[in-house]
């Protein structure tokens, strides 16, 4: 990697914050709007913000890095209908996620597909990883494991300034999952495993690197080389416990669906290197990607993830993810 | 040998510490960060190999935090375990 490669790539980094667009009081204006009139109502406003969040050259661009490999050699009519499909998309999630959280859970209907398949890995008693990525709703779709009978602990990191709220904090009911913060104490590590070996099931994004990046290994994804987080797959060679990858997606108005798309295992004892990892990595990319060709705006990381490898001294904080 | 001993030797092998002696490791230097430069993926490592070598179990972080500060802080609570 060179090293102007290397500067992109920490600029990019820089440009992008998982904040949340959009200011407090137009927040506030979607919430108004589902608890007086609900979903219908809250999409009625969705559709021409989304228009004019689209007409912002920031915001295509944005969109344009997954899109352009996800629809290469579309024009700019095409490009401008897709961007707004993905936003509007995104829209919807979040409005379901606040409508779940304002107007209660049966706003939505979640059907899971590959139950019986996560109870016979839960009756391993190694504990369970479901590694997620930033597609339809997961905090929605998690609302489906409750059949699992088993704490589910997320490794979650809140931007500093985010104004957007999960839907637990709309109901104003507390957080359903217990948090692990990757900016504790060795990035959460010791509390990961913890987590697995008392058999309790562990939710971590697989597809996005939050710390260091010689936490990740790069793998190949739409047609190009991302880096993505190997310590989901370290934590299973330590403790045994099986992967899931796990994504839910938007059906219709009222419903979601939740998919085992592959279980992955990883061998024993695989030790310190980064490389041994890549296999399964790999399988994960090529699983997300099979997610991206059947609900190809239902995919929302809003950064340019092919712009990856940092210099090693980059100075970001440790973290597992 | 000691716990000390044996722990110091098991971290260059099992860590891949390259260029590193075992009498070079002090005791009280500090795992992470600076120090032996242990980052937390290693964290987890170490807790394999503390298990695998010793037969001691690092169960929780009210266990782990203590014992993961120093070569000395993790034998210590090596040999309380072994005792």
């Amino acid at each position: 990697m060179s090293s102007s490669n290397s500067r992109a790539a920490r600029k990019a980094r820089r440009e992008w914050t998982s904040r949340s667009i959009g200011s407090g009081w137009q927040h506030q204006s979607f919430y108004l709007m589902i608890r007086f009139g609900g979903r219908r109502a809250a999409y009625l406003l969705l559709y021409p913000v989304v228009f004019y969040y689209v007409l912002l050259p920031s915001v295509r661009q944005k969109c344009r890095y997954y899109l352009e490999r996800r629809f290469p050699g579309g024009g700019a009519w095409a490009r401008f209908k897709n961007s707004y499909r993905m936003t509007l998309e995104l829209g919807k999630v979040l409005v379901d996620r606040a409508l779940v959280g304002i107007l209660g859970p049966q706003q939505v209907k979640v059907s899971l597909h590959g139950q019986q398949d996560l109870l016979a890995l839960l009756a391993e008693k190694k504990g369970l990883i479901l590694v997620n990525a930033h597609v339809g709703c997961w905090q929605v779709a998690m609302s489906a494991l409750g059949f699992m009978e088993t704490p589910v602990n997320l490794l979650m990191q809140r931007e500093e300034g985010d104004i957007d709220r999960h839907y637990f904090e709309h109901a104003g009911i507390e957080c359903p999952y217990r948090i692990i913060d990757p900016r504790g104490f060795l990035g959460g590590a010791l509390e990961m495993i913890e987590v697995l070996k008392r058999g309790e099931v562990l939710s971590v994004m697989g597809d996005r690197m939050l710390g260091k990046d010689r936490n990740g290994v790069d793998v190949s994804f739409l047609g190009g080389q991302v880096r993505m987080p190997f310590s989901a797959y370290k934590l299973a060679s330590a403790t045994g416990a099986p992967i899931v990858a796990l994504f839910s997606y938007k059906t219709g108005p009222d419903s979601y669906e939740l998919k085992l798309y592959r279980t992955i295992r990883v061998p024993h004892d695989l030790g310190r290197g980064h490389d041994v990892f890549v296999p399964y990595v790999r399988e994960f990319s090529a699983t997300l990607e099979t997610f991206c060709s059947e609900h190809p705006f239902q995919f929302f990381n809003f950064f340019d993830m092919w712009q990856n490898s940092v210099a090693e001294s980059d100075p970001e904080p440790d973290s597992l993810t | 040998m000691s716990v000390k001993e044996k722990l110091k030797r098991v971290l260059i092998e099992d860590l891949n510490l390259e260029d590193v002696e075992p009498d070079e490791i002090t005791d009280d230097m500090a795992l992470f960060g600076e120090g032996l430069g242990l980052d937390s993926l290693d964290a987890v490592e170490l807790v394999v190999i503390v298990q695998k070598h010793f037969g001691v179990e690092i169960k929780d972080m009210e266990e782990g935090r203590p014992a993961l500060q120093t070569i000395s802080t993790l034998a210590k609570f090596i040999e309380d375990r072994l005792a």
